[in-house]
Order: C-alpha cells, then structure tokens, then sequence
C-alpha cells in the first residue's frame, strides 16, 4: 500500500539573522533542518503562530546549511513587514518546497541559460548560481537603482548585466525589456523570467519576436 | 440490515472515491438507499473547489441532518481539509474525514455499530487505500493513479486540500485494473487531481499509460482532465491505439496569455494551440473539451475577447464555465481589480453559447461516421443509451442489446442532447 509521503512540512524553523539589502529589501536567514530544495522552487512563509504566510523563492544555495529568503517589505504589506521585525531565535512556519522553475536549467542540462529577473525576482537565480557557479548563463536584472543589484559579487564576471531605470550606474540605463529588443540571443538559449507579470509578458513577447522557441521560454511570475 | 445513503460533490476523483466506499458497505451487507431516503447512515463527500461548491456542501450537510436527526453523518472530503474546525464543531455531524483519512470511512462507521468509536485521524491514511469498484454501479469505473498537485495556480485551493502531488506505485496501478475488469468493467477511466504530473521514480504518465493500453482484458481508457504542462512528446502517438478513447478534457482556462500568466499556468496560448492542433493533424474528429474560468482578477474585455476566440478556434465541444471566485488562503485573493459578479455572469454566459454552438458543429461533423458505444442504459422502449469512444451520448435502437458491452452504431442525427445512431 501506498502511504502519504509528508515532504512539506509545517514545523519551527529558526531565525538566524534578517540582513537589510537596501531600503525596502532585506534578507531572511533561517535554519535548513533537512529540508532539501531544488533552485528555483519556493517555500511559503510566515511567523510561527500567525495565521499569514507568503511564497518567497528560496535565496541560498542548495548546498548551504541555512535557507534564506529575500523579501520585499510591501507597503501595506501583512507578512513582507512583519518578517523585517525578526530577530535571531525567532520561529517560523515554513512549507514546501513547491515549484518547478529551473527544474529543467540543472546540470546535466548543460545549456546555454539566460535569466531574466525583476527586483527580487533574482532570488531564484541567486541560489541557482550559488548552487551552480560554473554554469553557462547570463543574468539580465530590471531594477529601479543600482542598490537593488543586491549581493552582485556572487555572479561571474560579465555574467550579470543590470538595467536601472531611476539611475545611471547601472550597465543600461532604462527598462529592461528595452534593453533585451537589442539583444542578440542565441535561439538555443534557455530562457527563464522571474518577476512581475507585465515583465514577464513583455518579455515573451520580445523572445518571440526575435524567434525563440516557446518550448525555450519558462516562468515564475512574482505577485 | 443498516440504511446508508451517499452524496458526491465535485470531481470525479471524488466520485470514484464515494464508488469506492459505496462498493465496501454494499459487499459488508448496508443497504444502499438513496441520498432522499432516510437512513442510518449519511455520507458526505464534499467539494470547496469554489464558493459555490461550499455552499452546495453546507446546503446537503444542513439537508441531511435535518432530514436525518438521528444518522450517522459522516462529511468528508476536500472541505473538511479547508473547513475542518468549523465543521467538528457542528454536534450534527458524527465524523469529520479528511482526504487523508477517507478511505478509513467504512471502518469508522462500522466500528460505531459495535460501539467502538474512532477518531479518524487516528487511522491509518493511506490515499490510495480504496477498496476495487463493484461493477453493480457503473459501466465506466475510475482508476486513481495520482493526489495532489504542485503547480500552485493562484487561484486554486487544491494544492491546500489534496497535498502535495504524489503518484501510485504502477503495480498497484495495474494490480487495481486487473481486479476491476475482471469484475466486469469495460471502460476505465484514469484519475488524478493532475495526472499530467504522474512520476513514479521516473516513470511518467505516457509511460504508465502506454503500459496501461498493453495490459490483458476487453476494456477502454479513457482519460480524465489534464494539464496541458504535463505531456511528454510520445503522448499524442499513444492515442492511435485502438484501446485509448479519442477525448481529452484539456484545461484552457483562459485564452488571454497575460491572465494566464496571473493566474500561473506553466503554458501559454501559443502552446495548447500547438497540442489542440497536433492532435488535430493526427486525428482529424479528436474531441477536446476544457474548463474556462471567467472574471479572473484584472480580465479585461480584451482578454476575454481573446478566450472566446480561443473558445472558438479550439471548437470544445464542452466548455465548463467557472466563474472565478475568492479562495481564501490563494494568491489570487490578494490581486486587485476584482471584476464585479454581474460582469462575470454576463461573460459565463457568452462562454455556454460558444460551447453550446461548438457543441452542435462537433456533432454534425460526427455523422455519418462509427462509433463504439458501451452500453449503459436499455430503456423500457428498446432504446439503448451509451458513450461513443470519442465521448459522445449516443441514443439508437437494439432490442437485443444488453447493458455494458460495446456495440458498433453508425451515426445519423442529432436528438435534443446527443446524436441518434442505427446499430451495424
């Protein structure tokens, strides 16, 4: 017979550290306990005891001893503020993994990868290159200013390109499905867009123009 | 001899899930007495896909009860797994089951006669833990192969109620096919919440389906909803096999790619076209049928002036219109521009017109042509009823007939909701 397998579970993982990446974005890093992940696939979180959670990709590599998740504070936001008022030792209720974004991009894929992300939308490559640094892929990162290029350092030299569209220290100044028109993309390429819709749509859009295949193009829309 | 009544709402997974059920009393010697009869025991197996289906599931709950004061009533099913607290608060109700536990219903009320009483999540679970169909009920009988699902859409509250997507072990699979068409059954119909996803240790859908075409016996399979994310590219090749009905019901649910985007389905327009018409070029009459959802947040008249066409193009000859409706506890919930009710009954409208002229097209290209009906009903007038393979309800006349067999009949013309046939 067969018996549920529980793989999500619904227990205290704790808080280590809630580390501030710029004004309105910080990082959340918890215990891992033996939770095993796939980059790419997210988890759904929120404060042990309260009745509100949110799905946050995972940030951390697969191979790391902590999980961390990288959160926007949303104005009126319920969780996205209450996550930033943490401390070390606190609990929280995580469930998952879930997902299937960049099931296919792991190694032994061995292709050529273009990521395309907006604001935190680069979670899910975060822990994909930490997981996989030798990787052939290329990150193109919407953002509004350069300070959102969060923890850069992480990503091969001349593999990650920043479009800023409120300043000019950025690779590309102006949006960045501007910045993908003029592009030249090898039509072998896999392409994966993680961020909000209208990005991701506009994007697509963009991709086919310039003849890639559907069967190449895959999302994860961030709400 | 004890009186036991059942009600399903929702899937057919919940339906197979009740036959199931249905079949362990019967054989333990309850009699089976319709849902508007009294009885001593009442089963529930409840739906919370929507509002409405929460709402039908309060309404039977409140029915049965006062119509029953004195049953046995057992609710289980998905809203027990969204709804759990509420209802083990209602003292009308005997037993809460949830989906985890509901094959354990036949031992809780048993148990209760002798006076022994159980608390259901005490039980084993055990999800794929059902008794074999009894072959008194249907003519078709399901063979769940899959639970749960992982694709999270924002608007679906599945993945909260059924768990995670897990996958039967293929033994079992066939082991459970065996056993049901050995109690006569000639159509099996494979089930899941998302079957599309079947992975057991590597073994995917289209391979458990094309073991599953190969297996001794005189049945057909057919398959129930599925995903247009899930398919491998050998899938649309198995369909020439003789054994495997022409039919999918392949779920659009929006023909506007940025709704589809929202709503976080892992397939785009261009995509279901490209399988809808592959299988088209393949085989010319395949039937496709799906579920729209109407008044997604932030749909516009442009989106969903895209669906129609979509609706249109794709020619479903059914399409099961949902209006979209707050899940709590979804992303959906938390998106703006919630379109008003009137508008999404005006739109759910147009959607059943669209589906109601496909329809009659769908059927008009169908005559002239064979089908193989499986005998389900013979009335009184010597008209025997039936499914034809490609999912059509086929009416004709046989004073010979008898009930689950398949027959060859020729296709003339349309009555009032199917088509007409003469048997060859």
């Amino acid at each position: 017979m067969s018996k549920i397998e529980i793989q999500s579970m619904i227990a205290p993982f704790t808080v280590t550290e809630v580390r501030d990446l710029c004004e309105a974005s910080y990082v959340v890093r918890f215990s891992k306990r033996d939770l095993n992940f796939r980059p790419g696939q997210h988890l759904v979180v929120g404060v042990l005891g309260m009745s509100d959670a949110r799905e946050y990709s995972v940030y951390s590599g697969r191979d790391e001893e902590y999980l961390e998740i990288l959160v926007r504070e949303v104005e009126n936001g319920v969780v996205s503020k209450k996550l930033r008022r943490l401390n070390p030792g606190n609990n929280l209720e995580v469930n998952g993994p879930y997902g299937f974004f960049l099931t296919n991009a792991q190694p032994p894929a061995n292709k050529k990868l273009l990521f395309i992300a907006s604001g935190t939308g680069i979670a899910p490559f975060h822990s994909f290159v930490k997981t996989y640094p030798d990787a052939d892929y290329t990150i193109l990162h919407g953002i509004r200013t350069i300070d959102e290029a969060y923890e850069r350092e992480v990503y091969g030299e001349g593999r990650y390109i920043t479009c800023t569209s409120r300043d000019e220290k950025g690779h590309f100044h102006g949006r960045l499905t501007e910045y993908l028109k003029n592009l030249d993309i090898d039509k072998e390429a896999m392409v994966y867009l993680c961020g909000n819709s209208d990005m991701v749509f506009e994007s697509i859009d963009i991709l086919q123009e310039k003849g890639l295949s559907n069967s190449h193009i895959f999302t994860e829309v961030y709400f | 001899m004890k009186r036991i009544s059942f009600k399903t709402l929702g899937c057919r997974l919940n339906q197979y899930e009740t036959d199931t059920m249905v079949s362990e009393f019967h054989e333990a010697g309850y009699e089976i007495v319709d849902f508007k009869d009294e009885a001593d025991v009442c089963v529930i197996n409840t739906c919370t896909v929507t509002n409405q289906s929460d709402q039908k599931s309060r309404n039977m709950i409140s029915q049965l009860t006062s119509r029953n004061p004195d049953a046995v009533v057992v609710v289980a099913g998905c809203m027990v797994n969204n709804h759990k607290e509420i209802l083990e608060k209602n003292d009308r109700i005997t037993y809460v089951v949830d989906n985890e536990h509901k094959n354990n219903v036949f031992m809780l009320v048993d148990s209760h006669f002798r006076g022994e009483i159980l608390h259901p999540d005490q039980l084993p679970s055990d999800i794929f833990g059902y008794q074999t169909v009894d072959k008194s009920l249907h003519t078709r009988t399901s063979i769940k192969v899959q639970d749960g699902c992982d694709n999270f859409c924002t608007f679906c509250i599945i993945p909260s109620v059924r768990g995670r997507a897990i996958s039967r072990n293929p033994v079992e699979v066939y082991e459970n096919i065996r056993r049901v068409t050995e109690n006569g059954f000639r159509e099996i119909v494979i089930t899941g919440v998302n079957i599309g996803r079947y992975d057991y240790e590597g073994l995917k859908f289209e391979n458990l389906l094309e073991n599953i075409l190969e297996l001794p016996g005189d049945f057909r399979v057919r398959i129930s909803s599925i995903e247009p994310d899930g398919f491998g590219p050998g899938f649309a090749k198995l369909f020439a096999h003789p054994r495997l009905a022409p039919h999918l019901h392949l779920c659009l649910q929006s023909g506007s790619d940025p709704i589809l985007l929202k709503m976080r389905r892992m397939y785009n327009v261009r995509s279901f076209m490209n399988i809808v018409n592959e299988f088209r070029r393949l085989y010319p009459l395949f039937n496709f049928t799906t579920d729209l959802i109407v008044g997604f947040p932030g749909e516009t008249d442009a989106d969903f002036a895209q669906t129609m066409q979509i609706a249109k193009e794709a020619a479903f000859s059914h399409i099961h219109t949902f209006r979209y409706s707050v899940r709590k506890g979804t992303r959906a919930e938390r998106m703006e521009n919630q379109i008003p009710e009137r508008e999404k009954a005006a739109r759910s409208s147009l959607i059943r017109e669209i589906s109601e002229s496909n329809k009659v097209d769908y059927y008009n290209s169908m005559i002239g042509k064979e089908q193989t009906v499986l005998v389900e009903k013979i009335l009184k007038n010597g008209t025997v009823q039936g499914y034809g393979e490609h999912y059509l309800p086929v009416e004709f006349r046989d004073p010979t007939a008898q009930q689950n067999t398949f027959l060859k009949v020729r296709l003339d013309s349309l009555n009032g909701k199917g088509l007409l046939g003469m048997k060859l």
